[in-house]
């Protein structure tokens, strides 16, 4: 069996990846579920460089013909449903960033501008530090 | 009568003291909204305030757009209990006359909403065509036909203001309240105001490309 560089660069960039997987998961700043999905992801790729032909059962079985349009096709509809996740994320985010960004304002409208205001602060929080 | 006059503020040192000083001339209540400036609108304000020791000013510690800005802005005006709440844009382009006419028909109990309807033929060909996109789109997303969708001069009663929620942070602000209003069954009205331009207002507000980042949201909005 030939071994083609796509192979050697795929399998190597997996393996990278898995690393830094982990990595990322014993710093705790990926959680157990996304650890999971990534190390599938890139055991699939490495698996689908080491053995290329393996993708020509699937690709018969769902009808795309050849083996490494299903593999392409795949990675492609993948990567779609990943940015469409990415995306909601980000808006979740913005949109709990926008409303923390309101209540700080709201709190603290005014803040520093009649002394009053800053008695009744005071007192306010002093009321929290009791409880 | 309480009138509430919210202005949404981003980097608008040049124009802000002029538009309180008017407003505070005519004796309405001010809320202004600083959304993050990157300028001196935020001392520029506060200095205006505690001079007059009347306004009231909330900050943005960062910047999230003019539809977060308005939200803020209505949420600390109904902290204050009032009758209506009017928003008026910063960078001077509006007549403060204009707010007794749009406040009007709510205060006779007419409407819930009412839009301040800038003159389409006196507006320079950059900013008409931006606008009438805006129209259009506003139209097949909510289905709400009005002559002028993006004008930043408003008025809400009570209730209105308690019930329209604004998700949309930037621009596009405009048209959600609109698609609101009718999600809701407020009543709308629009009134003629004058709109005063000048090189400094030209400069920012709806035009083409403006317009067609809102669209691209609109359409975003959908495919969530």
């Amino acid at each position: 069996m030939m071994i083609e560089l796509y192979q050697i660069i795929a399998i190597f960039l997996g393996l990278v990846a898995i690393t830094l997987s982990i990595l990322r998961f014993r710093d705790g700043k990926m959680s157990l579920g996304m650890l999971i999905v990534w190390f599938l992801i890139w055991l699939i790729v490495i698996f689908i460089s080491i053995f290329p032909n393996s993708t020509n059962y699937l690709a018969s079985m769902t009808g795309i013909g050849r083996g490494l349009d299903f593999a392409l096709i795949l990675g492609l509809l993948l990567s779609f449903y990943l940015i469409f996740k990415m995306y909601n994320k980000i808006e979740n985010i913005e949109e709990e960033l926008t409303d923390l960004v309101r209540e700080l304002a709201l709190q603290r409208r005014n803040m520093g501008m009649e002394e009053d205001d800053k008695v009744k602060n005071k007192s306010e929080n002093e009321k929290f530090a009791d409880d | 009568m309480k009138i509430f006059v919210v202005v949404p503020a981003y980097n608008e040192e040049k124009t802000i003291a002029k538009v309180m000083e008017d407003l505070f001339e005519m004796g309405y209540e001010i809320i202004v909204v600083d959304d993050g400036s990157s300028d001196d609108t935020y001392n520029i304000v506060s200095r205006i305030i505690k001079e007059k020791k009347h306004g009231l000013l909330c900050r943005h510690l960062l910047n999230r757009g003019l539809g977060a800005a308005l939200r803020t802005g209505i949420e600390a005006a109904l902290i204050e209990d009032p009758d209506v709440i009017v928003t008026f844009d910063a960078d001077g382009q509006h007549d403060p006359q204009d707010i007794l006419s749009v406040s009007r028909p709510i205060i006779n109990g007419d409407s819930d909403v009412v839009i301040g309807e800038r003159n389409f033929k006196q507006m320079p060909s950059s900013k008409k065509f931006g606008n009438e996109v805006m129209n259009f789109i506003t139209m097949i997303f909510y289905g709400i036909k009005v002559k002028d969708s993006q004008s930043g001069l408003r008025a809400f009663n009570r209730k209105a203001a308690e019930t329209i929620i604004i998700n949309a942070r930037d621009y596009g602000v405009s048209s959600e309240i609109i698609g609101e209003v009718k999600r809701h069954n407020l009543k709308l009205v629009e009134i003629p105001i004058k709109t005063i331009y000048t090189d400094y207002s030209m400069t920012k507000g709806t035009n083409t490309s403006e317009g067609l980042k809102i669209l691209a949201k609109l359409i975003m909005n959908i495919l969530k």
